[in-house]
């Protein structure tokens, strides 16, 4: 008897601790989570967090309801002493319409709310909106804006309160442009042009990460989205515009002097010099951004040291290919880097 | 009693014995290696899953390197779907069809086996990839253009391209012996709405897989064009579409969810009745409900694809068919659910692992409601969110489902019980592992932690719930550990089950446990849902049998008829494995294959019958 009644209890028990695990889940959901979808600052993100709101509200509701008519059942009807034959029901055609019908009404509710939304996000460009190309690469990010002659990577400036299409390419593989407090994510497709428009409504720097499988450093391609002010947003234009600051040290001199001996020039482009490779990052004003290696290491005098060192180290797989250098080699060159504000 | 023909090995020698395995058509054989094998590879894959949680333990680990991360989660996947789930839900086919419908065999017995031997060498073929340059890596959904031969240069993809057509071949050949079995031996008065719950969602898995698998074959046929004949059916440089890939895959992934589960959903429906002394609940709308699932499942396939930018049209149809497979499959639920009602309820092993399917299955479906809404998807797409909703479907549904079935029908398989002391142990541990590993994955998803990462650096608030999921995933690895040591030492001194332990409805009880290789002596009349109830409760159609002619013209003795064994299937598969083999170690093991194929051809078929 007593063995019966703990085998009845256990589900409910596991169930109850289940449901308060999900409770505490969402509850604790706003702990230092940089990159968490829970706090939006655009609209679209905004839609889609209120949609996922009410979808999982929704099925807390069902969950309650249906896993609490599975324990009451089990406790209440489990095998007692002298249980004879239960009634054998085979069916009951009403209460299976009425359970059919009931959850019909729930999700033909969610999609009523869900399509206009998928209208909303697919919405296109208005007449001052700004176009910004986005370029996936393994396993990097180039942005490209067309109109205003920049070339830039891994760290996407935009005006806060300005309408901004993205418009998202590949140049390899499958990638996925994805920051979580501006839009959900869409895919960079090879031979395809995807494009969303959306409007930044708070400065800050915002994470975002590739999100489709891309190869073996698919980990390591991240980068920051920095929403600033029209005035911050007009003088990072102008300064990107600019050839690269000249060499203020013999040292930096020297590191410039290394971008042909090494082969830097083949893959990198540094305007102002003769560094015109369209294959890697363009770094005419690298030491102005705030990480290097697509969002890996900070762009310190040590994060970069760390990465000219060794770039298979830090990135396994990636396509850098730089001879091995002496300390004093990569002193001139990280001093000649940080230079390029 | 009639006597038995058939030519069987002495099995009294190793040797004997070895060779009565190899030859073996007899369908209760084929499922014992069928299950046998399936749980290797369960524990293969397992193994591969630990390896990937012990890495994502710690931020910036260092447990198991990049290129290894991504050939553990490539063959993670592929061995539990293709090499372990599927296959698992073969073995209960086996056994199961043929008794539960009161015939001696499936009907193709040869082929039978042939299904069999191709699955096991096709599981060993994708799996030499290990020692042999690399193991596939680029996900078990192998997205284009990774898999060109641009960004895989090796041969890693072509083991896991042709290993799946090889798989591909032993499920569509099962699926047909099956429906044909279905259709055509079940015994006399079983019509179709008298069959159990199972076999109702085995043939009904049987229709899917033919149906879906032709999808994912041309998909692969197109890879190995673009791999080794230079076309670009999934490149864009030349005119190709990479999006063309996922189309064909999830045309054939999204049904193979429903392939995985729905073998499940019969199970729990035939001990749900069992354990609570009660018929399914609704039969017909149940068995309807599995229909309607697998039609709109091949409606659903691009809301794997919401992200890829289908536009807002596509990505609406296909949000309004995902939530309208939602009903279907709560429909089931709630029937199951009042089919408990007002029972008797006992909770033996198998009784807790139908249970905790339910009510994880549950959980799978509604997160999946979540993802079906495009614009919700947008944010948890391609997140740990989806792992986790993956795992409740197919571990919480599927696993637990299958693992209610091995305890249920255990003693069918070999005379003995499992230890239900041990048994429970293992529930016990497994769901509470299950839900420690993937309930904070949902969590993690909601942080922004995207899948088939191998690492997460400190400042992103992944550490708690990965630590937390890598706790809880070596928790169920102990709990299959406790599984094996009770399955193993129950198998040979387990309490001995007799033909029918658990008062069972169905007429694989009314047999003797393990069955004779005949399995039914007389073949049985049916005129029920549940005729050993009937039998046993003293109503219906008690103990009538059929009269079947078991005189072949020209002999004097009735006889029952039994295949011979053969060794050709396993001449054929190995074969077809070889020659496949030749496209990445030499092609004279392509002539090899052909010929050895050829040569089973002909003796199979001068094979004599009797």
């Amino acid at each position: 008897m007593k063995g019966r009644l703990r085998g009845a209890l256990n589900k409910p028990i596991a169930m109850a601790l289940l449901l308060m695990g999900s409770a505490l889940l969402f509850a604790t959901a706003c702990g230092a989570t940089p990159q968490t979808i829970l706090e939006p600052t655009t609209r679209s993100a905004r839609d889609s967090l209120d949609l996922l709101k009410f979808v999982f509200w929704s099925a807390v509701g069902v969950f309650v309801v249906v896993e609490g008519a599975l324990i009451y059942v089990l406790i209440r009807y489990r095998r007692r002493s002298g249980d004879g034959l239960p009634r054998q029901t085979h069916g009951h055609t009403r209460l299976e319409i009425a359970w059919t019908i009931v959850p019909t009404i729930l999700v033909v509710v969610i999609a009523v709310l869900t399509v206009p939304r998928i209208f909303a996000l697919a919405q296109g460009p208005e007449a001052d909106t700004l176009r910004v190309r986005a370029i996936g690469h393994q396993w990097w990010f180039e942005f490209v804006y067309p109109d205003l002659g920049v070339v830039t990577a891994n760290e996407l400036h935009l005006p806060v309160n300005q309408s901004v299409e993205i418009q998202l390419e590949s140049e390899d593989v499958l990638h996925s442009f994805w920051v979580p407090k501006l839009r959900g994510k869409l895919d960079m497709v090879p031979g395809r042009v995807n494009k969303f428009v959306i409007t930044p409504e708070s400065t800050g720097t915002f994470l975002g990460q590739c999100a489709e499988f891309c190869g073996i450093a698919h980990a390591l391609m991240k980068f920051t989205v920095v929403v600033e002010s029209e005035s911050d947003f007009a003088a990072w234009v102008d300064n990107e515009r600019a050839p690269r600051a000249p060499p203020a040290s013999e040292q930096a001199k020297a590191g410039e002097a290394l971008l042909a001996s090494k082969g830097c020039v083949a893959c990198h482009t540094i305007r102002g010099t003769e560094a015109a490779g369209v294959i890697g990052p363009e770094l005419t004003h690298v030491g102005s951004r705030n990480h290097i290696a697509a969002g890996i290491l900070p762009n310190t005098h040590e994060g970069l040291a760390k990465w000219l060192s060794g770039p298979q180290d830090v990135k396994p797989g990636n396509f850098m290919v730089i001879p091995e250098l002496s300390e004093d080699e990569v002193e001139s060159l990280v001093t000649y880097l940080v230079g390029l504000k | 009693m009639a006597t038995v023909t058939t030519t069987a090995p002495d099995t009294r020698t190793f040797s004997g014995a070895a060779w009565s395995w190899i030859t073996t058509v007899d369908h209760k054989r084929i499922a014992v290696l069928y299950l046998v094998t399936a749980l290797g590879f369960f524990v293969m894959g397992g193994v591969e899953a630990l390896l990937i949680r012990a890495q994502l333990a710690r931020p910036d680990a260092d447990v198991v390197a990049p290129d290894r991360y991504t050939e553990l989660f490539t063959m993670h996947g592929t061995t539990m779907v293709f090499l372990a789930l599927m296959p698992m839900s073969a073995a209960f086919f086996n056994l199961l069809l043929p008794l539960m419908i009161g015939a001696r065999d499936v009907a193709f017995p040869r082929l039978n086996a042939l299904s069999y031997w191709i699955y096991l060498f096709g599981g060993i073929f994708i799996n030499i990839s290990f020692v042999a340059g690399g193991a596939p890596n680029a996900g078990w959904f192998g997205y284009a253009p990774l898999t060109a031969t641009k960004f895989a240069a090796t041969h890693a993809i072509d083991f896991w391209a042709l290993g799946l057509q090889i798989l591909g071949v032993s499920s569509i050949l099962a699926s047909i012996n099956f429906i044909v079995t279905i259709v055509n031996l079940r015994a006399p008065g079983m019509t179709l709405n008298r069959m159990p719950m199972f076999v109702w969602m085995s043939m009904i898995t049987a229709f899917l897989i033919i149906f879906a698998f032709p999808a994912i074959t041309i998909g692969l046929v197109l890879l190995l064009f673009d791999r080794y004949m230079s076309t670009s059916f999934f490149l864009p440089a030349g005119g190709g579409d990479p999006v063309l890939w996922q189309h064909l895959f999830w045309v054939f992934g999204h049904p193979e969810v429903y392939i995985l589960i729905l073998p499940a959903m019969g199970i729990v429906s035939e001990i749900l009745p069992t354990f609570s002394r009660k018929p399914l609940f609704g039969y017909a709308v149940v068995a309807y409900s599995g229909a309607a699932i697998a039609l709109v499942g091949f409606g659903v396939w691009t809301h794997h694809m919401f992200t890829v930018g289908l536009g807002p049209i596509a990505d609406t149809a296909f949000a309004i068919s995902t939530m309208a497979i939602a009903v279907p499959t709560g429909v089931k639920i709630f029937n199951w659910i009042a089919t408990l009602y007002g029972g008797s309820i006992s909770f033996k092993t198998p009784m807790l692992f139908a249970i905790g399917m339910v009510a994880m299955f549950i959980i799978g479906g509604l997160s999946g409601v979540i993802l079906g809404s495009p614009p919700v998807d947008g944010q948890v797409q391609d997140t740990y969110f989806v792992v986790a909703h993956l795992h409740y479907v197919l571990f919480g549904g599927t696993v637990f489902g299958l693992f209610a079935g091995i305890y249920y029908w255990f003693p069918k398989f070999t005379g003995r019980l499992l230890h239900e002391g041990w048994g429970k142990v293992h529930f016990l541990l497994m769901l509470i592992g299950f839900n420690l590993t993937f309930l904070p994955q949902h969590m993690l998803g909601i942080d922004g932690m995207p899948r088939r990462i191998h690492t997460y650096s400190s400042d992103m608030g992944f550490e708690l719930w990965n630590m937390v999921s890598t706790v809880g995933s070596f928790m169920i690895a102990v709990s299959v550990a406790v599984f094996a040591i009770n399955a193993i030492r129950s198998a040979r001194s387990g309490a001995i089950s007799g033909s029918d332990p658990w008062d069972a409805g169905t007429l694989e009880w009314t047999i003797p446990s393990p069955p004779p290789v005949y399995n039914f002596a007389e073949i049985p009349v049916v005129d029920g849902q549940y005729p050993a109830w009937d039998a046993k409760r003293g109503g219906g159609n008690t103990g009538a049998v059929a009269t079947v002619p078991e005189t072949l013209e020209g002999e004097d003795e009735p006889h029952i008829h039994m295949p011979n064994p053969s060794y050709w299937p396993i001449v054929m598969a190995a074969g077809m494995v070889l020659a496949a083999s030749g496209l990445i170690f030499h092609q004279i093991f392509i002539l090899l294959g052909a010929m050895m194929f050829g040569i089973s051809l002909i003796g199979w078929i001068e094979e004599p019958a009797e």
